[in-house]
């Protein structure tokens, strides 16, 4: 899965997160008045300003409102009028937003306490009978819910008090609090849906700082501030949020979108990091960069083919300059990775380092694995600017130690079939979105996993990922895939390349960005630290 | 034959073909591997998750065979419905009314565009015939052709929506909501269409001209004594005008094919868009339904070129 981030891909790896996320055992509790929390410090130099539209630009329209009918094509927007459960921190880990508690009774039980005083847009109380609603609404077959399947272990919803619900699953579902962090999650007017489900996927009504006011498709869509958001009454932010409203225009070309930003027209983008340099200098805008839950790998099939002899994915993966890689293809803005979760993920293992840059090494494998001569090897890469330059750049260092990687560029749909059919020795891999934990190594290595098709297996990386499925606790939790990325390292079980950076602009007029904070704490930051106009003014 | 009979017999012809073309479409679209659901859904859902595929294929009707599924299409298509979207979720047909608009006025404008900058400049250029202004006038048509649409579209952008700021860079306003931002939104989209077609009527025109100036008739009108101006406008510029309608006919079907670009481009919500994104997403309704309009478009546009053919030579009144 190629790893280029944008808002289509930030669609595609919120879905496959939040479908992993259904799969992932999760730590016991989570809790927290909202006062106590690391991150809610709202400690301005320079007081919030009301007023103002804040303008940004997409490449694709949202399609549908509701979360769960199909397609959502901006989770991003998506996020402004519906809010979660749960969001995420800066390790990638659930806290909890819409709720004020969720604990492990037991490993099959857990008790969700909701925050107190929020309200949907219609007015309707955000309240346990309207959550258990939304859950039942969700696996109910006539709903025609995509997000059905990642409720699978679940058996019950009982409704304890007006604010607290007892849930009961069939398994050992720790990955329950990352679910509620994705898709499910969304908190969805259970009386809108009753009244009229079809006018729901226009007209969502979420718990949001922000009200759908205008909707175009495949041309803008405008929100209005929420005078009746919750967060603004208990942070004690009474005039939260502060733009009077959002207004996303769909520009599917970046450099249009570029255009506006630097005509005034938009006061945030997402850059292509080509369009970096020609912002760097600008006086009137200022860009972050950001650290990405993504990751750009190899895949190697090692059921069939060549590639079951470690020698040569350990070749391969010590012929590849994953430095020369990033200044090429990403212009350096991305990490070099180790392994598979970033980083600054609570599961990423410390003690890996990137695999080293030896292609002496690499002919040395080669020959003892008895290709001195060199070694013709088949695959694919998704068919996009970015993968062709990707492509060539690996083909090239491939062939410096005797590889000739024949690789054909794909679509999306020929991709898919030629992953389902294991017809390939190397190829595109990576995952967009890693938040929960066992969503990816489930995917990519478990024969249940959806980009498996049996093209891995490797038995002490399964037992390591049913064990951490069912593992509650954190801390035991967390070594369960420290060992499974070392199991993975040590294998050579794919090719992993780096971990992905985006780049942010934003017109030198907004305020109210703490860039370190956001880095430490991302989604929830993000979220509870709205922005605001300079005088109030876009 | 009278006019309305053989309107009568290029409706029905037309109808034969819009048939023809809607059954090869369909088939030819289940032959493409793959469909909206595995290209959509291959880099974000569990392939292996038969629940979540096949609930997600019998909502659209993709796990019946392909004969049910062009049956059912017919019917519901004839009835106003033109299915989903796979692509987006909203209903096709509610999706065309919402884009043909958009497309109309583009296609409109760029029409005038071209007709504006065409026609006089092929004129002009017969007129002064290898002089210094007929060679600027070749050369600027051919430079319009030549240029890559998408090229002029951004350098256009950069210059009036960055440099001078005087028109908005990308983005639609319908005309019933704010009309002068509209038409400002709108200038530079259709200027690039136009300027295409404008370069490829202006050869025409010059070449018709020239033609038709050449003639036993103009000569005569000449020895008459008849003035340079009468002769071109009242007895050249009619017949000269017979190819250039046959021209703008078909440039005007042919336009949604450069419209894609113009309307990715400036962002504009319109049907040549709509239409392109779909044959990359596999959006079999949105694809149908786009070629049958497609078809509807070149068929009606042939049908008033051939009818305004009469009017301006009578010479080529039907005769079957």
């Amino acid at each position: 899965m190629d790893s280029n981030p944008d808002r289509r891909e930030f669609v595609l790896g919120f879905v496959a997160a939040a479908f992993g996320a259904m799969l992932a055992p999760q730590s016991a509790a989570a809790s927290g008045a909202l006062r106590d929390q690391p991150w809610a410090v709202w400690d301005y130099k320079n007081k919030p300003v009301r007023g103002g539209y804040f303008r940004t630009a997409v490449e694709r329209y949202i399609g549908k409102m509701n979360p769960n009918h199909w397609p959502v094509l901006d989770w991003i927007s998506m996020n402004y009028f519906h809010e979660r459960l749960m969001l995420t921190d800066g390790e990638y880990k659930p806290v909890p937003w819409l709720l004020e508690e969720l604990k492990f009774e037991d490993p099959q039980t857990v008790l969700m306490r909701l925050r107190e005083g929020v309200e949907f847009h219609d007015g309707s109380k955000f309240n346990a009978a309207a959550v258990k609603y939304q859950m039942e609404w969700i696996r109910d077959p006539k709903s025609n819910a995509w997000t059905a399947a990642w409720l699978a272990p679940l058996v019950s919803i009982d409704v304890v008090d007006e604010r607290t619900l007892r849930w009961k699953f069939n398994v050992a579902w720790a990955a329950f609090a990352g679910v509620m962090a994705n898709a499910p999650g969304f908190a969805m007017s259970a009386a809108a849906l009753q009244a009229d489900v079809e006018k729901y996927d226009s007209e969502p009504r979420g718990t949001g700082p922000y009200l759908l006011e205008e909707a175009s498709p495949d041309n803008f869509l405008k929100l209005k501030r929420n005078p009746n958001w919750w967060f603004a009454r208990a942070s004690g932010n009474s005039e939260m949020p502060y733009f009077d409203g959002i207004h996303i225009s769909v520009i599917p070309d970046p450099a249009v979108r570029l255009a506006n930003l630097r005509a005034g027209k938009i006061d945030a983008l997402t850059l292509d990091k080509s369009q970096y340099a020609a912002l760097k200098d600008d006086p009137s805008v200022t860009v972050y960069r950001l650290p990405a839950s993504h990751v750009n790998a190899l895949r190697f099939n090692t059921t069939k083919g060549v590639f079951q002899d470690v020698r040569l994915r350990t070749a391969v993966s010590h012929a590849l300059d994953r430095k020369a890689l990033i200044a090429g293809t990403q212009l350096g803005f991305a990490r070099l990775a180790s392994c598979m979760f970033p980083g600054d993920h609570w599961c990423h293992n410390p003690e890996l380092a990137p695999v080293a840059y030896d292609p002496a090494l690499s002919k040395k494998l080669l020959a003892e694995a008895g290709h001195a001569n060199g070694l013709t090897v088949r695959g694919y890469y998704i068919n996009t600017t970015m993968g062709q330059t990707i492509a060539e750049a690996v083909k090239n260092m491939l062939a410096k130690v005797g590889i000739d990687w024949q690789v054909d560029l794909l679509p999306a749909t020929a991709l898919a079939t030629r992953m389902q059919a294991l017809d390939y020795d190397l190829a595109s891999s990576g995952w967009l979105f890693i938040h929960d934990p066992d969503l990816m190594p489930t995917g990519l290595y478990h024969p249940n996993g959806g980009f498996n098709f049996g093209r891995s297996k490797n038995d002490a990386a399964i037992a390591l990922i049913e064990a951490g499925r069912r593992e509650i606790d954190f801390d035991k939790r967390q070594k369960i895939y420290w060992q499974l990325e070392k199991v993975l390292y040590d294998a050579y079980e794919d090719a992993w390349l780096w971990w992905e950076e985006t780049l942010v602009a934003y017109r030198k007029n907004v305020m109210g960005r703490d860039h370190e904070n956001l880095l430490k704490y991302k989604d929830v930051w993000f979220w509870s630290h709205p922005l605001w106009f300079k005088d109030g003014k876009a | 034959m009278a006019m309305g009979s053989y309107i009568c017999v290029r409706l029905l012809h037309a109808l034969v073909i819009l048939a023809l073309v809607t059954m090869l479409v369909f088939v030819i679209a289940q032959l493409i591997p793959g469909d909206a659901v595995m290209a959509a859904m291959a880099s974000s859902v569990d392939m292996n998750d038969p629940a979540v595929v096949a609930r997600v294929r019998h909502q659209f009707g993709l796990d019946q065979s392909i004969l049910v599924q062009f049956s059912n299409w017919l019917t519901r298509y004839l009835t106003g419905d033109w299915g989903t979207s796979i692509g987006t979720g909203q209903k096709v047909h509610a999706m065309f009314i919402q884009r043909l608009p958009v497309t109309l006025e583009l296609f409109l404008g760029a029409t005038a565009w071209s007709v504006m900058i065409g026609i006089p400049a092929g004129i002009i250029s017969a007129l002064k015939r290898n002089s210094v202004v007929d060679v600027a006038v070749s050369t600027g048509t051919m430079i319009g052709v030549s240029i890559p649409s998408f090229w002029e579209a951004i350098m256009l952008i950069y210059l009036f929506g960055v440099v001078f700021p005087i028109l908005p860079p990308s983005g639609y306003v319908p005309f019933a909501e704010d009309p002068l931002l509209n038409l400002k939104s709108m200038v530079l989209p259709t200027f690039v269409l136009g300027t295409h077609f404008a370069g490829l009527l202006a050869r025409y025109v010059r070449s018709s001209l020239l033609e038709v100036l050449s003639q036993d008739y103009i000569r005569t009108a000449r020895a008459k004594g008849l003035s340079e101006r009468a002769i071109i406008v009242l007895h050249a510029l009619k017949p000269a005008m017979i190819p250039v309608v046959t021209v703008i006919g078909l440039a005007w079907a042919h336009m949604l094919a450069g419209a894609f670009i113009v309307e990715v481009i400036f962002a504009i919500p319109g049907l040549g868009r709509m239409s392109v994104d779909a044959i990359f997403q596999k959006d079999f309704p949105v694809v149908q339904a786009t070629l049958i309009a497609v078809s509807v478009n070149v068929l009606v546009v042939n049908l008033l070129v051939d009818i305004v053919y009469g009017y301006l030579d009578p010479r080529v009144r039907v005769n079957q």
